[in-house]
């Protein structure tokens, strides 16, 4: 895989993709899963776990997708593209807005595409959803996470690291019963 | 030069503490900011969370503000590339070592665990997303239809997104 093209991938996610955080990883998923191949679903979402635990997921996926395409130079190349655009943005407005104390009127903008944002992380779900909560008990746990998150504001890690020690927990039942 | 090693140093610092994710993020970043170092006033502060969630970056992008404020464009450069240094060498470390750590069964079954709760958390983003931002019939009838497209459809993303202002653009006047 020539840098150049993790480059120019990541670069454009980190461009277009508005909305942020799940909106990202959706992208990512679609461009570099669905589209490229450039990794199996497993083996991303398993990078996505773990760049949910350890802080700013959409980063850390395309860290994760980088890395495993031409290791740590891949993963820092992807890093940095995607965060480039939002660099930029950034720079350029608060130049502006350090210098005049308004922010621009950028927001109504970009609220026309909200509902396609939500579209988007959907049909992610959806195909995660098929392939990893199809059946009991995972489907259970995918529905208890979602109402722990949805609705009652838990925070992710400690989704995450409950379902963690839950699976650890069931894997050495398993070896127990063997 | 003094200033810009302890710019460095802070958001390193907090670079460390984030894991966990954006929200645990805000009140941080808002104590140490606001009311310990006075680098931002509370308006400050409040404008730039909202300059950095127009962004696709991550919430953590509002080092880029503060680092600007503080120093200028190198300034922003350098609170950026402290405070995502910790998580980036950390995925990277975990990425180079993936297949080492597949062998292991506690790894495994850590994984097998979590992977449904992701698809969980995967919803709970867009179920949040919604419960604040979709407000009438015409918001559900675009995720409708967005939904169908991006299902079924190889359409780019973007081309959805742009389209769909688009719509919404002709259903205001019309």
């Amino acid at each position: 895989m020539a840098l150049r093209e993790i480059a120019a991938t990541f670069f454009v996610i980190g461009a277009t993709g508005f909305g942020g955080g799940m909106a990202i990883v959706a992208l990512v998923e679609r461009r570099c899963v669905l589209e490229k191949k450039w990794l199996g679903h497993d083996e991303f979402m398993h990078g996505l776990a773990f760049g949910q635990l350890l802080g700013p997921f959409s980063l850390n996926s395309c860290t994760f997708v980088g890395s495993r395409l031409r290791g740590p130079v891949g993963g820092a190349l992807a890093a940095a593209s995607f965060i480039a655009p939002s660099f930029l943005l950034i720079s350029a407005l608060s130049l502006l807005y350090f210098r005049y104390h308004e922010l621009p009127e950028l927001k109504s903008a970009l609220l026309g595409s909200n509902p396609i944002v939500i579209a988007l992380i959907l049909v992610a779900g959806i195909g995660m959803a098929r392939r990893k909560a199809a059946r009991l008990p995972a489907a259970a746990i995918a529905a208890a996470a979602f109402a722990a998150a949805g609705l009652f504001g838990v925070s992710a890690l400690s989704v995450l690291v409950v379902a963690g020690c839950w699976g650890i927990w069931k894997g050495w039942r398993a070896g127990r019963m063997r | 030069m003094a200033g810009m090693l302890k710019l460095a140093v802070i958001f390193l610092k907090i670079g460390v503490v984030f894991f966990g994710g954006g929200y645990v993020l805000i009140p941080l970043l808002h104590r140490i900011m606001v009311d310990q170092l006075h680098w931002l006033t509370l308006k400050e502060f409040l404008d730039g969370v909202a300059l950095s969630q127009l962004t696709p970056g991550p919430l953590a992008m509002l080092a880029t503000f503060v680092g600007f404020k503080d120093a200028g464009f190198f300034g922003a450069l350098l609170a950026t590339v402290c405070i995502f240094l910790p998580c980036t060498a950390l995925m990277l470390f975990i990425a180079s070592r993936y297949e080492r750590f597949r062998r292991i069964d506690a790894v495994n079954h850590f994984l097998d665990g979590i992977l449904p709760a992701v698809v969980g958390l995967v919803f709970a983003a867009a179920f949040n997303l919604g419960r604040t931002s979709l407000t009438g019939a015409r918001d559900f009838l675009l995720l409708a239809v967005g939904f169908l497209v991006l299902q079924f459809t190889a359409i780019a993303p973007m081309a959805v997104i742009l389209g769909a202002s688009l719509v919404g653009l002709l259903l205001r006047f019309a």
